[in-house]
C-alpha cells in the first residue's frame, strides 16, 4: 500500500567511502532527496593491519551519526545500513558493528560480495534506458563484482576480492604510479580475470562505483567528452591512465574537479576496468552512477523486512561456483531415476521448514513466521512433484499436516502484512479523521492477530518435529514403484 | 484457491530430467488454463488463481533447477515477479473487500454481519478472500467505527482501490510483455533444447 511512496534511507559503509541515500522509494523507481559521501578508506587500515584502526573507526561512526541525522531529518522511514570488503576482511569486524550499534543504535548489515553484486545490479540497472540484456561491472574500493543478466535476470555473478583501494596499495606507490607499478597490476589483474571462468560475456556493460563515475568526470574535463553522455570507450579510459601517469594526484584533484583522496586511487579503478573490459571483449561501458545503494533500496521497497533474505536467495543461486555441477555430473543427474532424485531432495525441504517453529514461538525473528509459510509452500510443492513415487496413503498424511500449518502461517502472516500496510499508511496520511479510521481497522486486527498467533503456537508446540521430518525423509524407499494413476 | 492438477503419472524409476520437463509442462499448462481473465480487471478469483498457478511453475522450475537447464533460471525470475505483482493486486482486493464488510455492515446492520459470518462458515470448495474468523473480529458490533473513524476508513477505501488500479496495470502490462515474447514458447524450447 502506501509504502509505495515511502522515504528510505541507506547507509553504505565502503571501502573507500561511507555514503548515504535518502531516497523517495517505489518498487521499480527511485527519486533522491539527497545523497552524501565520506571518502574514509577503511580498507586503507585493513590492508596495512588487518582490522580497521580507532581512528578509522571513530571517522566511520562520526559519518553513519551524521547520516543518521540527516535521514531523519528527511523524514525518512527507515534507515538501511550495509558494510562490504573492508568490514569483511577486518579481523575486529564484530566490534566495529557493535560500536556502530552502540553509539547510533543503528545496525549495520555486513553483506557477502555475491549480495553485494545482486544489489549492484539492481541498482545499476533500474532505469527503463539500460539494455535488457547488460551486464553490470562495481568497481569498489575492496571488492569488484561482475554480473550477467538476460532478460533483466541475473544469470551468473561474482565478487573478487580486488578493489581499487587494494590494487592501489598493492601496487601503485609512487605519486604519479610509475609504468612499472602499474604494468605489474595490469599483469596481475589479467590473469586474475583469467580465472573467473564468465560463462557467457555480456553484450552491453554497465559500470558502477565511484572510480568508474570520477573517471567519467575526468574524461569528460580533460579530453571535452560530451557531458550528457555516460559512455567512455576503452580509448578513453587508456587516455585516463595516461593522464593518471603522467601528472600527480594533487595535479589532478585541482584541474579536473576531483576529491584529492579520489584522485590518488583513481589510476587503480582505471586499471581494473581496463581489465575487465578486455576480459568481457567490450569496447565501450555505460557508467551509471547508480548502484549497491540504490539497488537496497528498491530491493526493501519490493521484499519489505525480508529483502536481504531475498538477495541472499538470488546470489547463491547465481554465483559462479567452483563446487557447481560440471556437465558430465549434470547428465548424470537427468539420468537418474526420478525416485532417486526425490529421495535425494525432499530431506532439505522438510529441513527448511522445520527449521523456524523454535523461532516462531519465542517470537526472536518477526520474519520467522513468512519464512516458515514460503518453506512449506516449497515443501508441499515438492510433495507434489514427487506424488508418483510416495505411497498414497503416507502422502496424504504428511500433505494434510504441512497444509494444516501452512493455512495457520497464512492467516498469521497475512495479518501481519495487513497491519503493517495500515501503519504505513497510518503514517503517510494527513488528519485525525483519517488516522483514526486506521487505527480502528488496526486495533481490530491486532485482536484478531493475536488470537491466530496464539492457535499457531499452540499448533507448533504441539507439532512432532521429528516424526514428521522421519515421514518425509523415509517416504520414498529405494526401488520405488508408481502410485496414483498410471 | 485452485487445487494442482496431481503429478501421479510420473514414472519413478524414469530419468528424472525427462519427468521434471513434464512435470513442468503439466504446470505450464495449468498457469495459462487461468490466463483468459488476465484482461477482466474484476476477475478477482481467476487472478489470484494465475497468480497460485505462477507460484507452482515457478517452485517446480526450481525444484528440479539440477536437471532442466540452467536458463530455466531466468523463466523462474520472470515467474516470481508476474507472482509479486499479483500479489500486490490480491492484498489489495483482500482489503477492499474488508473495508466494504465494514462498510456494508455499518449501513445495513446486524443481519447482515450475522448473514455474513455465516456464509463464511459454510463449506465451500474454493477458499473466501477473507477468513470468516477475521470477518467476525472485525464486524464485532461493540466495536463499531464511530463517524469519525468511518471518514478514514472510506478515505482509506477509496486509495486501496487506486492502488488496486496501478497494481493491476503493472501487471497487464508485464503479462502482456510475456505474451509478446511468448514466454510459453520460449520457455518450451528452452525445455527441449
Amino acid at each position: 500500500m502506501q509504502q509505495a511512496s515511502a522515504i528510505r534511507a541507506v547507509i553504505d559503509i565502503g571501502s573507500n567511502t561511507i555514503e548515504v541515500l535518502v531516497a523517495r522509494c517505489l518498487p521499480d523507481d527511485l527519486e533522491t532527496i539527497e545523497h552524501q559521501s565520506t571518502l574514509a578508506r577503511l580498507g586503507e587500515s585493513v590492508n596495512e593491519s588487518g582490522e580497521i584502526s580507532s581512528d578509522k573507526l571513530k571517522t566511520a561512526v562520526d559519518a553513519v551519526r551524521k547520516y543518521q541525522e540527516l535521514a531523519k531529518k528527511h523524514g525518512a522511514e527507515q534507515i538501511l545500513a550495509l558494510a562490504t570488503e573492508a568490514l569483511r576482511e577486518a579481523s575486529n569486524k564484530q566490534d566495529f558493528l557493535d560500536t556502530i550499534k552502540r553509539e547510533t543504535g543503528i545496525e549495520v548489515q555486513l553483506i557477502s560480495g555475491s549480495a553485494e553484486a545482486v544489489l549492484d545490479y539492481y541498482g545499476a540497472t533500474y532505469s527503463p534506458h539500460t539494455p535488457s540484456e547488460a551486464g553490470v561491472l562495481d568497481v569498489g574500493g575492496g571488492s569488484t563484482e561482475i554480473v550477467t543478466a538476460k532478460n533483466g535476470h541475473i544469470t551468473w555473478l561474482t565478487s573478487i576480492p580486488i578493489g581499487s583501494g587494494a590494487i592501489h596499495d598493492r601496487y601503485l606507490h609512487f605519486d604519479p604510479a610509475t609504468y612499472e607499478e602499474r604494468e605489474a597490476a595490469r599483469s596481475y589483474l589479467t590473469k586474475y580475470m583469467q580465472t573467473l571462468r564468465i560463462p557467457e560475456t555480456p553484450p552491453a556493460l554497465v559500470v558502477t562505483g565511484s572510480s568508474a563515475s570520477s573517471l567519467l568526470k575526468l574524461a569528460q574535463h580533460a579530453f571535452k567528452l560530451d557531458e550528457q553522455s555516460h559512455r567512455l570507450t576503452h580509448a578513453d579510459l587508456s587516455a585516463c591512465e595516461g593522464l593518471l601517469g603522467a601528472l600527480p594526484a594533487q595535479e589532478i584533484a585541482k584541474r579536473f574537479e576531483q576529491k584529492l583522496e579520489r584522485a590518488r586511487i583513481l589510476p587503480a579503478g582505471a586499471l581494473i576496468m581496463q581489465a575487465a573490459m578486455q576480459y568481457l571483449h567490450i569496447n565501450e561501458i555505460h557508467v551509471s552512477s547508480h548502484g549497491v545503494r540504490e539497488g537496497a533500496l528498491l530491493i526493501y521497497t519490493r521484499y519489505g523486512d525480508g529483502w536481504l533474505e531475498e538477495v541472499n536467495g538470488i546470489a547463491s543461486k547465481r554465483q559462479a561456483s567452483p563446487a557447481g555441477l560440471d556437465a558430465q555430473e549434470a547428465q548424470e543427474k537427468q539420468q537418474q531415476p526420478f525416485a532417486e532424485l526425490g529421495r535425494d531432495i525432499l530431506p532439505g525441504y522438510a529441513k527448511k521448514f522445520l527449521k523456524w517453529p523454535g523461532d516462531i514461538r519465542k517470537q526472536e525473528d518477526i520474519e520467522a513466521v513468512h519464512k516458515m509459510r514460503v518453506a512449506s509452500r516449497r515443501l508441499r510443492a515438492a510433495l507434489d512433484a514427487f506424488e508418483s513415487c510416495i505411497d498414497p496413503k503416507a502422502f496424504q498424511k504428511i500433505n494434510r499436516r504441512v497444509k494444516k500449518l501452512a493455512d495457520s502461517l497464512g492467516v498469521v502472516r497475512d495479518t501481519d502484512v495487513m497491519i503493517a500496510g495500515l501503519r504505513a499508511y497510518q503514517h503517510s496520511v494527513a488528519g485525525e479523521e483519517q488516522e483514526a479510521g486506521v487505527q480502528w481497522l488496526i486495533e481490530r486486527l491486532d485482536s484478531y492477530h493475536q488470537q491466530e498467533k496464539q492457535a499457531l503456537d499452540a499448533e507448533l508446540s504441539a507439532l512432532d518435529e521429528d516424526a514428521l521430518r522421519q515421514q518425509v525423509d523415509s517416504c520414498i524407499p529405494k526401488g520405488a514403484a508408481q502410485h496414483g494413476k498410471s | 484457491m485452485a487445487k494442482a492438477k496431481p503429478l501421479t503419472t510420473l514414472d519413478p524409476q524414469a530419468p528424472a530430467g525427462q519427468m521434471a520437463r513434464r512435470a513442468v509442462y503439466t504446470r505450464l499448462d495449468e498457469m495459462y488454463s487461468w490466463s483468459t481473465g488476465v484482461d477482466v480487471p474484476y476477475e478477482v478469483r481467476g487472478l489470484h488463481n494465475l497468480r497460485i498457478a505462477a507460484k507452482r511453475l515457478r517452485y517446480t522450475l526450481e525444484i528440479f533447477e539440477d536437471v532442466l537447464p540452467p536458463a530455466c533460471r531466468a523463466f523462474a525470475d520472470e515467474l516470481a515477479q508476474v507472482q509479486d505483482e499479483l500479489g500486490a493486486v490480491h492484498d489489495s482486493d483482500v482489503m477492499i473487500a474488508l473495508l466494504r464488510l465494514c462498510m456494508g455492515s455499518e449501513d445495513a446492520g446486524l443481519a447482515y454481519e450475522q448473514a455474513l459470518v455465516k456464509a463464511g462458515r459454510q463449506k465451500s470448495k474454493d477458499k473466501l478472500l477473507l477468513p470468516s474468523d477475521m470477518v467476525a473480529a472485525v464486524l464485532d458490533p461493540d466495536v463499531a467505527p464511530n463517524p469519525t473513524q468511518r471518514y478514514g476508513l472510506e478515505q482509506l477505501l477509496l486509495k486501496q482501490s487506486q492502488l488496486r488500479e496501478e497494481h493491476y496495470g503493472a501487471f497487464r502490462r508485464h503479462w502482456h510483455q510475456l505474451q509478446a515474447r511468448d514466454f510459453r514458447r520460449e520457455l518450451l524450447d528452452v525445455l527441449q533444447g
